[in-house]
């Protein structure tokens, strides 16, 4: 599994059909995207984690990079959104960050 | 040797301080608390770190301003968790420094560096959120990302954690 993960519209899916060769269609049987939504929903993040490893490439907005918010739900979802984030990482062959639309390979090789 | 480890929130920042000071061989380790215990959230999260230095090895040391004043123990790996409570305190806290926060927290540094074999500095990404801030929340962004710089200036080692991994932006893990 690829781990692509990244600030808001920072190319993240662009990246993801770059690495895979592949167009809008095919992307979306193969990946999935938005995780950081499931994590504020689900009490089990490793087990979300596992079944999301199951996808060739998993696609995380970052939400923790801002000023600490003032409601305690959205403190709680940003640290969720981090958390899963690290159990994607662990379990991912390779992660990618992307940045004004340039990955960068943190772990692994990209295949 | 200085490391500053930055992160945003869950970004795995402490884990990755932890394992820094769990590398080192010096001979005792200290976690160097800044969190105030005030409120539930505070007291979950100081115990969820808790939860994760159990069994290694940690001393904990509570000081939530004022870190020039604190004597360590000789020979120590110190994890400095976290900068941006520090500022907090130093800059709203009655007993913090207020107006000369800055130089109270690089003077601290200094001090905790001067006698530590190893500082490992855990530090906030709270920057990226937007730029509009006013009063109080402008102070304290200007307070933590000048103090940043400052230490990222000193530090031999500076890295960005994010999703576990670090990201070196000075020097690199040894």
């Amino acid at each position: 599994m690829i781990f692509l993960f990244g600030p808001l519209w920072s190319g993240k899916r662009a990246a993801a059909r770059e690495i895979l060769h592949c167009d809008d269609a095919e992307l979306a049987r193969r990946a999935v995207w938005d995780v950081q939504e499931l994590a504020r929903a689900r009490a089990d993040l490793e087990t979300l984690a596992e079944e999301l490893a199951d996808k060739d490439v998993v696609i995380a907005t970052e939400v923790g990079g801002g000023i600490v918010p003032v409601d305690a739900a959205e403190r709680t979802a940003r640290e969720r959104a981090g958390r899963l984030n690290c159990l994607l990482a662990e379990r991912a062959d390779t992660v990618v960050r992307v940045f004004c639309g340039i990955p960068m390979v943190i772990k692994g090789e990209l295949p | 040797m200085l490391t500053l480890v930055v992160g945003g929130a869950g970004s795995g920042k402490s884990a990755y301080a932890e394992h820094l000071i769990e590398r080192s061989d010096a001979a005792r380790r200290v976690y160097l608390a800044t969190m105030e215990p005030f409120g539930f959230e505070a007291r979950q999260r100081i115990e969820k770190h808790r939860a994760m230095r159990e069994n290694k090895g940690f001393v904990t040391v509570e000081r939530f301003t004022d870190l020039s004043g604190l004597t360590l123990p000789p020979d120590s790996a110190v994890l400095l968790e976290d900068m941006g409570n520090l500022c907090a305190n130093e800059l709203f806290s009655p007993h913090g420094a207020g107006e000369n926060a800055a130089e109270a927290i690089l003077r601290g540094v200094a001090c905790l560096h001067a006698q530590c074999r190893e500082l490992v500095i855990v530090s906030n990404e709270v920057f990226t959120g937007g730029t509009d801030y006013l009063g109080e929340s402008e102070a304290y962004l200007s307070l933590l990302s000048y103090v940043n710089r400052k230490i990222a200036k000193t530090a031999e080692r500076v890295c960005e954690v994010s999703g576990g991994i670090a990201t070196d932006y000075k020097g690199e893990e040894t």
